[in-house]
């Protein structure tokens, strides 16, 4: 179990984190929703270590996570703005990821379609390509909680399909996703949990059907309760 | 392979295999090879006269006369153009936000900044080891090599360029800009030109006070061939500030970066006075130009609480001669001889006089050679000094190198730039090959 507790963090007079909680199961697909500018980027870079909170703490498993070197052990991160070594060729990248982590799995990069596109320059990918690229790194590893900050960026329909499914099956190995993602009808198709922020602060928390009994009625989209629950 | 080695090796690629660092080393081929061309054929012509005149002969020396102004080139690509090869290396990182992708891997943040320095450092070492076929083709000439001085004279660039990554270093941490971090990087190291510019023009007491730690003052040690501790050991610490600095800032794990930069200024500073007070320095040049005969040496370390007032401007050409045929040299024998240079009313009453002075005995003269300055020294410290003789023993090595000057033309002008391009373009492409082949 993982537990967001009282985050707070401030650039300067703004707040960009009010005093956040929540709670993430393992083996969940969680998704952090909210409009441009909710501090979902934030919360994600601090919950995997790569900025402090001002106030707060991060817990997994009823202990307390400080430091980014104990983070790094539990979180694989995937920023939103990440740009792998451009000049790099694909398979030149995938055999150093490979060599570090010693972490092989051919199964990856068939499943992400990588193997198309080795001989190409980082460079020249499309972006669908390069997210894949971004995921097969966030996956390279046998870490416990995968966070994404907006992965689906970039993919048409048919890639979009491959990839959730691709996600659905790392969940069902045991893996517990932390997804970012501002395309409600995105975030419908994979999550089965959802933390809604706004403005820095959580809104509410829950599985959609928790949700409907709290914003709307039974066949509500996401997208309804979204509007909903902001207003 | 180790983790270490992989994160190493893909720094060193990427040092090594950029666009930039390819123009820079065709730059450091070209200048280097225009400065040897230059720098031989000068002395050459300069040696005509010298060879059958023994006297004459003495004043030609392989490493002021022809090697100095060689490496001297070096100086100007580092200042300018090494941290725009250098920068990359953390700044790329930034804007591709490629360090939290490292990060995340089995690294240390140790690791990654040890890894992109040791990068960095080989670089170096490649740019002076581009340098080594000047020294070869000397020799072929017939040429005289001192490797004492000579091998001072490249650890100076190496310090000086070591000096130069850190500086980039620190401004690519500060700036999430490649471009801005370049002009900064520029400021902060040509800064040192200005300290130096501010302190020969006596401008303020500050700046002179300052420019004991100029880097292009502590280079000058080892361009003039002394091995300077105290320069050796302010070359070390300054570029260590610079490195700490740059670790600290880089670290977004920490939580307050005050306290660890304040403890690196203060050791910083600890530092400083502490090597202040090492007054170690050798004189490894073979004609023993940096310093005085034997006997004035013995003579001289006797002497207790020396005291010089000097009334000259310190612009004055006159202050410049006494500067570097006595000061320089009375330095490397005792560091603890107090130099005043006299301003305002004073200055202008008496102009262009040096008083010395030793336990409170006092001796005047307009003289700064010094056929007059030893007996007034020696006398108010009462040493009586046997001037006889000191015969200078060192030969000198003039050289005439007559018709043999294409191979530094093909050299650098032709080899070794297509061979830094055929590396470049092939290295480029291996991995497609070699990709391409395994299927």
């Amino acid at each position: 179990m993982l537990k967001v507790s009282n985050l707070t963090k401030r650039y300067f007079k703004t707040i960009a984190l009010d005093r956040v909680s929540f709670e993430v199961a393992e083996g969940a697909i969680t998704g952090i929703i909210g409009p441009n500018g909710a501090g979902k980027s934030t919360l994600l870079e601090i919950i995997t270590g790569f900025q402090n909170p001002d106030e707060g703490e991060i817990y997994f498993n009823d202990r307390p996570l400080p430091a980014f070197k104990e983070k790094k052990e539990i979180f694989s991160y995937m920023p939103e703005d990440l740009a792998i070594y451009p000049d790099y060729y694909v398979g030149e990248f995938i055999s150093f990821i490979n060599d570090v982590t010693r972490y092989v799995n051919p199964e990856l990069i068939e499943l992400l379609n990588l193997n198309p596109v080795k001989n190409k320059k980082i460079r020249y990918l499309s972006k669908g390509y390069h997210q894949r690229l971004k995921l097969f790194f966030a996956l390279s590893n046998t870490k416990k909680f995968i966070v994404l900050d907006e992965p689906f960026d970039g993919f048409d329909p048919v890639q979009l399909m491959e990839i959730l499914e691709f996600i659905r099956s790392e969940n069902q190995k045991g893996r517990t996703f932390i997804l970012s993602i501002h395309q409600l009808y995105d975030a419908e198709k994979i999550c089965n949990h959802y933390v809604l922020l706004d403005e820095g602060r959580v809104v509410t928390t829950g599985s959609i059907d928790t949700l409907q009994r709290r914003f709307g009625e039974d066949n509500s989209s996401l997208e309804q309760i979204f509007i909903r629950a902001l207003q | 392979m180790k983790p270490f080695f992989l994160l190493t090796k893909k720094e060193v690629k990427d040092t090594f295999f950029s666009r930039t660092a390819l123009f820079f080393l065709l730059l450091v081929s070209f200048l280097v090879g225009y400065g040897f061309l230059t720098a031989v054929k000068l002395y050459s012509e300069q040696s005509l006269a010298a060879v059958n005149n023994l006297l004459y002969a003495r004043g030609f020396e392989p490493v002021p006369g022809l090697f100095g102004p060689v490496y001297g080139g070096l100086f100007v690509l580092f200042s300018l153009f090494l941290p725009f090869v250098i920068i990359p290396l953390i700044s790329r990182e930034k804007e591709h936000n490629t360090l939290a992708l490292l990060t995340q891997l089995p690294f240390s943040f140790k690791e990654i900044f040890i890894a992109k320095i040791i990068a960095a450092f080989l670089f170096l070492l490649f740019v002076l080891v581009l340098t080594f076929p000047c020294v070869l083709l000397w020799r072929i000439y017939g040429g005289h090599l001192p490797i004492n001085e000579l091998s001072l004279l490249i650890s100076g660039y190496l310090l000086y360029g070591m000096f130069v990554v850190a500086v980039s270093f620190f401004s690519a941490v500060l700036f999430n800009n490649t471009a801005a971090a370049s002009i900064f990087s520029i400021f902060l190291i040509t800064s040192s030109w200005i300290i130096d510019f501010g302190r020969d023009m006596n401008i303020s007491p500050l700046l002179s006070l300052i420019s004991a730690w100029s880097v292009t003052r502590l280079l000058k040690y080892f361009e003039n061939g002394i091995l300077s501790l105290s320069a050796l050991a302010d070359f070390i610490l300054i570029s260590s500030l610079f490195f700490l600095l740059a670790y600290i800032i880089l670290r977004f794990d920490l939580k307050s970066k005050w306290r660890p930069i304040s403890l690196t200024l203060i050791l910083f500073i600890f530092g400083l006075l502490m090597v202040s007070h090492l007054s170690l320095n050798f004189d490894l040049t073979e004609s023993q130009r940096n310093s005085f005969g034997p006997k004035i040496t013995r003579a001289l370390k006797k002497v207790r609480g020396l005291e010089i007032d000097v009334y000259l401007q310190g612009e004055d050409s006159r202050f410049k001669d006494y500067q570097n045929s006595f000061l320089k040299k009375l330095d490397l024998v005792r560091n603890d001889v107090r130099v005043r240079m006299m301003k305002g009313s004073e200055l202008k009453k008496n102009y262009g006089l040096f008083v010395y002075r030793v336990q409170g005995k006092t001796e005047k003269t307009y003289s700064n050679s010094e056929e007059e300055i030893f007996p007034i020294i020696f006398q108010l410290a009462g040493i009586k000094v046997d001037y006889g003789n000191e015969e200078i023993e060192y030969p000198g090595y003039p050289l005439v190198v007559k018709g043999k000057l294409s191979g530094i033309k093909y050299i650098y002008y032709l080899l070794i730039p297509l061979v830094l391009i055929a590396v470049s373009v092939s290295k480029n492409y291996k991995f497609k090959f070699k990709r391409s082949g395994a299927k």
